[in-house]
């Protein structure tokens, strides 16, 4: 198992199915956070990859889903209401709170090279948690393209777009805050997936 | 150059890395049988299994040519079986049939949804698995626990069966009862065990891979049917 071979069966299970609950609140974050989508998608990194590796090595917080409704919920308010004036450091708090209510949801593919890896992953300490790492920024990779892209984009060019973006990410994300809730985010998830294959 | 190159130049990158991801992944599937892993009682993982890998990725007539390598061995107890319970029948199996009809048989317990795209890759080699084994006391049991709920359709189930080959019985775990039970920390499609005659749990693996010791494992089980359950065991069913 190398990493260039961990980064590759991510990349590989980014245009899967099984990764559709990581993505999409992560492309829902960076359109949330308008002109700040680099500070969402960044604490977005952060908070998935910190609670895929509580999870998958098996050091408990298997949240419940009414607590996950709730992290998701307060993205939701932290990207679309500027509370401080200080937006990046908001964004980025709300990017940390879907990440970790997407790490908490994502059950992802498991291959041959991220199998050998879970198998090891609970007593491999920090090698084991940077593999794990490699591995979802290959899944993530998709986000890295459009946060490049947003980036890229002078701000002046939002302005116009803001309240669709802001409608669509912030829906977007209040409508999986509300299916976690009310138990039917397998449902919610398994229709996304079921349009992506038809 | 400005920002916007750079970030073109990045882009153009991760499109060409992405398109030999996908050329590199081709390729492994039309490898030729590699040699067996060295065995030995740790659990299955690391870089011997990918080396068997590419082995099971080859055709089933690839796989069934040769009988099966025995593991050295005996393979470590990972603790006792599970049972299946609260399940929506069977498909491929009488009604009533119980996982205590199986005691006595070498058998492997495949938690699967036919969606997935990692189980589906497990299916060639386990096919191989059961064409090669017909003769023994040995059996499959797919546990099919839906991840979604397009996946929960009995008749797409049954169809899918017939679509990826799966001609051993299969466990209707709808609601997932058996799939968390059988997985009280990390759950994960598929997971593959392997049980012996008395019960024990031989092999463990989670996602694909490890065809290699699976098969060995399972081959060395039918081999060398133990006589009693090991120390370790009988502490675990205390």
């Amino acid at each position: 198992m190398t990493v260039v071979d961990l980064l590759l069966e991510g990349f590989e299970s980014a245009f899967l199915p099984c990764s559709v609950i990581l993505l999409l609140p992560g492309l829902a974050s960076a359109l949330a956070a308008r002109q700040e989508s680099t500070s969402a998608l960044a604490g977005f990194t952060i908070g998935s990859m910190t609670l895929a590796y509580i999870r998958f090595s098996d050091r408990g917080l298997d949240l419940p889903d009414p607590v996950i409704a709730l992290i998701l919920a307060v993205s939701v308010v932290l990207l679309l209401i500027p509370l401080v004036r200080r937006l990046n450091v908001v964004s980025g708090l709300g990017g940390l709170a879907a990440g970790i209510g997407a790490g908490a949801l994502w059950t992802p593919c498991v291959g041959s090279e991220f199998g050998s890896l879970l198998v090891d992953l609970p007593s491999s300490g920090a090698p084991g948690a940077l593999q794990l790492w490699v591995y979802m920024a290959g899944v993530m990779a998709p986000l890295v393209v459009v946060g490049a892209f947003m980036y890229v984009i002078p701000r002046g060019a939002f302005l116009p777009v803001r309240p669709v973006m802001m409608a669509v990410g912030g829906g977007a994300l209040a409508i999986l805050s509300l299916a976690t809730a009310a138990g039917l985010i397998d449902n919610v998830i398994g229709q996304l997936v079921e349009w992506s294959v038809t | 150059m400005n920002r916007g190159q750079y970030i073109a130049i990045f882009i153009g990158l991760l499109a060409a890395f992405g398109l030999f991801a996908t050329a590199t992944r081709g390729s492994d599937e039309g490898e030729t049988v590699a040699a067996p892993a060295a065995a030995d009682n740790d659990r299955t993982d690391t870089a011997d299994d990918t080396a068997g890998d590419a082995g099971a990725d080859a055709t089933s007539s690839d796989t069934t040519a040769a009988p099966a390598p025995v593991l050295a061995d005996a393979p470590g107890v990972y603790g006792m079986q599970g049972e299946l319970v609260d399940l929506d029948g069977w498909l491929q199996a009488p009604a009533d049939t119980e996982l205590s009809d199986f005691d006595g048989q070498v058998h492997v317990v495949q938690f699967w949804t036919f969606g997935c795209i990692n189980c589906k890759r497990t299916l060639d080699n386990m096919a191989a698995l059961y064409e090669r084994h017909q003769d023994d006391e040995f059996e499959i049991i797919g546990v099919h626990a839906p991840e979604f709920s397009f996946e929960e359709d009995v008749d797409s189930i049954a169809s899918a069966a017939v679509d990826l080959n799966v001609s051993w019985p299969i466990a209707l775990d709808t609601r997932k009862t058996n799939f968390r039970a059988w997985q009280p920390g990390r759950r994960f499609w598929p997971r593959t065990f392997v049980v012996d005659q008395l019960g024990q749990i031989r092999f463990d693996r989670i996602g694909e891979g490890a065809y290699e010791r699976l098969n060995e494992t399972v081959a060395y089980l039918i081999e060398n049917p133990p006589t009693e359950l090991t120390p370790e065991a009988q502490w675990m069913s205390r």
